[in-house]
């Protein structure tokens, strides 16, 4: 086994390799706070709808937690894509129609994910 | 991102050589495996997340769907992948920023041991809950 320092390959700039690593750590704490208040701490573990439209009006905290959580995971899947399509050596005209792909794509995950926070808080006002 | 020891020359396809491949360069491949198996789960996850905003009966027939075998299953390959991910990505972030190199090959082993431990954790879990 290698013991040398991880670091950007070859079409990676260090700017899209800093914020893999950065949100894939920032992602562990959000996951946990996730998995406990969804899972573990709220009641009957939110397996019904009207129990998770109460639950998320009842504690603002939640939507707000699972925002930054849609955002950093959104983030680090695509980039850590892009990073696993250079390991096919794709040419520098084909990897810029994907990096648009995937700008694309992150952005209308993360306004579609937006979206069904206020639509589950607000759902039947 | 850590490395492959060998060049890879062939893509995809030599993540399932298993020639001349070491401790590390088979936690890299789980570790890429496991990565496009979360990206799936994550957007499949989103576009059912979808049914709170169609209403209950969307919402909690679904909830009554995934409480099937085959569907608590995938669950508890989410959780394998997500954790053997998750760790290992902590593995990679300490290794990225110069923390404790000489001791990748502990750290992995750890890694999928605590896999295990709260694979087991999950799944007993799981399944007295259900």
């Amino acid at each position: 086994m290698q013991n040398t320092l991880s670091q950007p390959k070859p079409g990676e700039s260090y700017l899209l390799w800093l914020i893999k690593i950065v949100s894939g750590v920032l992602i562990l704490p959000v996951l946990i706070i996730h998995f406990l208040v969804n899972h573990l701490l709220a009641p009957n573990g939110l397996l019904s709808h009207a129990e998770v439209v109460a639950y998320y009006r009842n504690y603002p905290i939640v939507p707000i937690m699972e925002g930054f959580f849609l955002v950093f995971v959104v983030a680090h899947s695509l980039i850590g894509s892009r990073s696993i399509i250079l390991d096919l050596r794709p040419s520098p005209a084909l990897l810029k129609v994907l990096d648009y792909l995937f700008i694309a794509l992150g952005l209308f995950a993360t306004a579609y994910g937006i979206w069904l926070l206020f639509a589950v808080i607000n759902f039947g006002l | 991102m850590e490395t492959p020891k060998k060049p890879n020359t062939r893509g995809i396809l030599d993540w399932f050589d298993p020639r001349g491949r070491n401790v590390g360069g088979w936690g890299f491949i789980i570790n890429r495996l496991s990565a496009i198996g979360l990206t799936v789960y994550l957007y499949l996850h989103l576009y059912m997340l979808g049914k709170l905003a169609q209403g209950p009966e969307a919402f909690d027939a679904f909830i009554e769907t995934a409480k099937q075998p085959a569907i608590m299953f995938g669950e508890m390959l989410v959780i394998i992948a997500g954790l053997y991910h998750g760790l290992n990505g902590l593995r990679i972030a300490l290794n990225s920023f110069g923390i404790a190199v000489p001791a990748q090959r502990q750290l992995l082993y750890g890694v999928v041991g605590l896999t295990l431990i709260g694979t087991v954790v999950f799944g007993v879990r799981m399944l007295t809950t259900h």
